[in-house]
């Protein structure tokens, strides 16, 4: 599902990533692990085709990042789920509007993006917020619209950038055990995260970076 | 049933940026309606100019002695010519009587003359479409060259001054239009990249969720359009403000505004210009959207 062949990508002279190799397997379950700077967001951008490569090659859900035609790029990112380590959230748009934006842009019916992004808030446990704009909402709560967001259009990938950055550990819990089910549907799931707690004793795969290199692959 | 999104995205940005968008309607409102009164300006300077020609006439003098036969035959091969609407013969006798029932009360003028000056001549009125100055002089250098022919008379000063005062008036009519065209599209430009700045952040977001170039610009250009069209359905009611306040009261203190046209089918299409300016001003500030 996700390929990356010896892939660098650096930025002024700095090297975020260096000659990383590894693949992930459809409805496959991993983290990215490492301390701030190691290179866990750009690798999820060159997934998501925010950023490009300077060397090696990437293939995500049958496309090959290096060679897609920009216009191709949103149809590749309608495969993708995010949670966005900022969660780019709308300020001027209520939960609702913030996680139909995922299924108006697919040009999903009104009546289908209604029924579909309910449910979806109903599993971040927020069905009753749905009204309430972003910044009513605890960083918690928005980090939960934000997931919700990435789950409604049932994408074939998740990406999910420090998922647990804002919660509390019973909510961290609660959203990990979200992208468990979503997994357990078949959606593969990629985790950036520095928290330990999150893969411990998760029986997944664990792919480690420091300072751009791979430094070494376990079974949290 | 409910508006597709990205036009209910654009009407919504229309209401939430509306100091902004208001001012852009009356800016174009106000280009739209110096276009229309320009329109109508040049309308009726048309209509006046087109009017010229059923009063406009060649005279062809003949030398004197010349034969019957001879101007029968100028008549015939004259009436030949495409441009030529109609040949009228005036004997000089009756060119003489005309001449003295003109000066009637100056009769004077005629005491002591013993012989009709005037030669026989011909009043040629022309086609419409012939009455341009250069039309005219061909006609009237061919006429010359016939013989018998003594001179040719056809105001040629008076037909060039109003057919250049038409070109003219043309070319600075169009030159306006083109110059208030490209101002309501410089605006429309200005006030979409205002709004696309100010949404940079919404649109990054919107890109990386999956939406299409399409989906990014469609509320913008649907923005550009209504702003263009409200501007041009203002100017609309302006145009018709300014015909029925200005020249109808106008026509009652001096007559001669009696005779103004309002074409009011020219000015209908005002609100789809603007929105195809308001479209244009919009597209040319979205550029090429970059992924």
């Amino acid at each position: 599902m996700i390929e990356f062949a010896n892939v660098t990508k650096e930025y002024d002279n700095q090297t975020a990533l260096k000659d990383i190799s590894f693949s992930v397997g459809k409805g496959e379950m991993v983290f990215i692990t490492g301390p701030s700077g190691s290179g866990k967001t750009t690798l999820l951008k060159l997934i998501y085709v925010a950023d490009k490569p300077d060397t090696g090659n990437i293939s995500v859900a049958g496309w090959d990042t290096d060679q897609i035609k920009e216009s191709s790029i949103p149809f590749l990112r309608r495969n993708i789920g995010i949670v966005f380590q900022d969660f780019r959230l709308l300020a001027n748009k209520n939960a609702f509007e913030n996680v139909a934006i995922a299924l108006r842009i697919r040009g999903v019916g009104e009546k289908e993006v209604k029924t579909r992004v309910y449910e979806s808030l109903k599993t971040v446990n927020l069905r009753h917020k749905s009204d309430s704009f972003p910044k009513s909402l605890s960083g918690g709560e928005q980090q939960r619209v934000v997931i919700a967001r990435a789950i409604v259009s049932e994408p074939t990938v998740l990406l999910a950038d420090e998922p647990s950055g804002n919660l509390d550990p019973d909510t961290a819990e609660g959203i990990m055990r979200t992208f468990k089910d979503i997994n357990a549907k078949g959606t593969t799931v990629l985790i950036a995260t520095h928290n330990r707690e999150l893969y411990r004793n998760s029986g997944r795969r664990v792919i480690k970076l420091n300072s751009g290199i791979l430094i070494g692959e376990e079974i949290g | 049933m409910s508006l597709p999104y990205p036009f209910k995205i654009g009407v919504q940005s229309l209401f939430r940026e509306k100091w902004i968008n208001l001012l852009s309607i009356l800016t174009i409102a106000a280009g739209l309606l110096i276009i229309g009164i320009s329109v109508f300006v040049l309308y009726n300077l048309d209509i006046a100019t087109k009017k010229l020609p059923e009063k406009f006439s060649m005279m062809l003098y003949f030398n004197d002695g010349i034969q019957k036969e001879k101007i029968d035959h100028i008549i015939v091969s004259l009436k030949r010519n495409s441009a030529v609407n109609s040949v009228r013969y005036i004997p000089r006798e009756e060119a003489l009587r005309e001449l003295k029932a003109t000066l009637k009360n100056s009769n004077y003028i005629f005491e002591g003359l013993e012989e009709n000056p005037l030669p026989d001549s011909l009043e040629i009125r022309l086609e419409k479409e012939a009455v341009g100055p250069e039309a005219v002089k061909k006609l009237a250098d061919e006429a010359l060259k016939l013989k018998g022919v003594s001179d040719v008379d056809y105001g040629e000063k008076f037909l060039s001054t109003i057919h250049y005062l038409k070109v003219g008036m043309k070319a600075v009519g169009i030159v306006l239009i083109a110059i208030l065209s490209t101002g309501i599209i410089f605006v429309c430009y200005s006030t979409i990249k205002i709004l696309f700045y100010r949404k940079t952040e919404e649109i990054e977001t919107f890109k990386l969720l999956g939406a299409t170039r399409w989906f990014i610009r469609a509320p913008f250009l649907i923005e550009g359009a209504i702003i263009g069209a409200s501007g041009g359905f203002l100017s609309l009611i302006g145009i018709f403000t300014f015909y029925y306040i200005v020249v109808m009261r106008l026509s009652v203190a001096i007559p001669i505004f009696k005779t103004v046209l309002f074409p009011a089918d020219l000015f209908l299409p005002l609100p789809v210009m603007g929105m195809f300016l308001g479209i244009t001003g919009a597209f040319i500030a979205l550029g090429r959207l970059r992924y």
